[in-house]
């Protein structure tokens, strides 16, 4: 693949890529109560003016390709969301570090 | 697809079929970070506990019932049709249907020469507010990457064949612009009371991919 095409088209910007023989996985499922959680959190940081839809889908590219086709979509969101509170500044490494270690422990899971 | 953080936690060995069912599955590591987050942004008074609950209401509140409301009132209402094509966000409002994340709501209407089909090549842009959340494979890498380049391949994946004379648009959408496809009415449905009608427009006839079917 030519390195321009690189540079021209962003990680997301997949339309028009696929191959015929890459079928579209056709199910249905109900979301986990997280993951439902998860989407309603960013929709109020969306209102609220703090994660706009196009910074919390670059997020989900700034993890790197690995982890991003490793994560699940609200995975990515999640992970995304974390990245950017930390790089505003409006949380810190170590107060997510305490939490989730608190609340691991409510739930009896060792991170 | 998301199940290896979900597992069961059956260590105990005492389950007993009169037991109440109870939802023993612990939290995951993302669960947790989902937790975290949202905790420690209320406790810093960024955002309020039932901001995050009445958000999830509305998510609940809507659904592809909503969408075809609006098709169906489409259909019979010729009026209705127009306004909706013209304005799709005040025709909703018109049907107290509001359109929660201030997107652009168009109409995509389909005719005997020409049936749409809507994608997000980018990431998941859907119409939420009238349809609810979308299904995974709407936010596949397989939908976004292919429905552009060969919709008749992928609406043939859903069961759906389009004749070769039908010409297919395939809208793509934005983090601004939302789409609808208002199918067309199937013929020998003169009869339909609203209800029955309703019943047709499926979830996947207003994405596209499938067309009402009696």
């Amino acid at each position: 693949m030519s390195s321009e095409r690189l540079v021209k088209k962003l990680p997301n910007d997949i339309g028009g890529t696929g191959c015929s023989t890459d079928k579209v996985h056709i199910f249905e499922r109900e979301l986990y109560p997280w993951e439902k959680r998860c989407h309603a959190l960013l929709d109020v940081l969306d209102y609220h003016k703090i994660i706009n839809t196009e910074e919390k889908r670059r997020g989900t590219e700034n993890i790197g390709s690995e982890m991003a086709s490793q994560l699940s979509y609200y995975e990515k969101w999640i992970v995304s969301a974390s990245n950017l509170l930390l790089q505003k500044g409006i949380l810190t490494p170590d107060a997510i570090a305490v939490k989730t270690k608190e609340v691991a422990a409510r739930f009896n899971v060792t991170l | 697809m998301n199940e290896h953080h979900h597992g069961h936690d059956h260590t105990d060995g005492h389950e007993h079929d009169h037991t109440p069912i109870v939802n023993e599955e612990k939290p995951g590591y993302y669960e947790i970070l989902e937790i975290s987050i949202r905790e420690l942004l209320i406790e810093k008074g960024i955002i309020k506990a039932d901001e995050v609950r009445k958000q999830i209401e509305v998510l609940d509140s809507r659904s592809p019932v909503l969408g075809s409301k609006l098709v169906v009132k489409a259909w019979l209402d010729p009026d209705f049709r127009v306004r909706l094509i013209h304005n799709g966000n005040a025709a909703a409002e018109e049907m107290g249907i509001s359109i929660y994340d201030n997107t652009e709501f168009t109409i995509l209407e389909d005719t005997p020469e020409v049936h749409h089909v809507i994608v997000c090549t980018l990431c998941s842009c859907y119409p939420r507010p009238i349809l609810g959340l979308p299904p995974d494979w709407y936010k596949s890498k397989e939908y976004r990457a292919r429905t552009v380049k060969e919709p008749r391949a992928v609406l043939a994946e859903f069961g759906t064949v389009i004749s070769d004379d039908v010409q297919i648009v395939v809208q793509d959408s934005t983090a601004s612009q939302r789409y609808m496809v208002l199918p067309l009415r199937p013929q020998g449905t003169e009869n339909f009371t609203e209800a029955e009608l309703e019943s047709l427009v499926t979830r996947d006839t207003m994405i596209g991919v499938t067309i009402p079917r009696i």
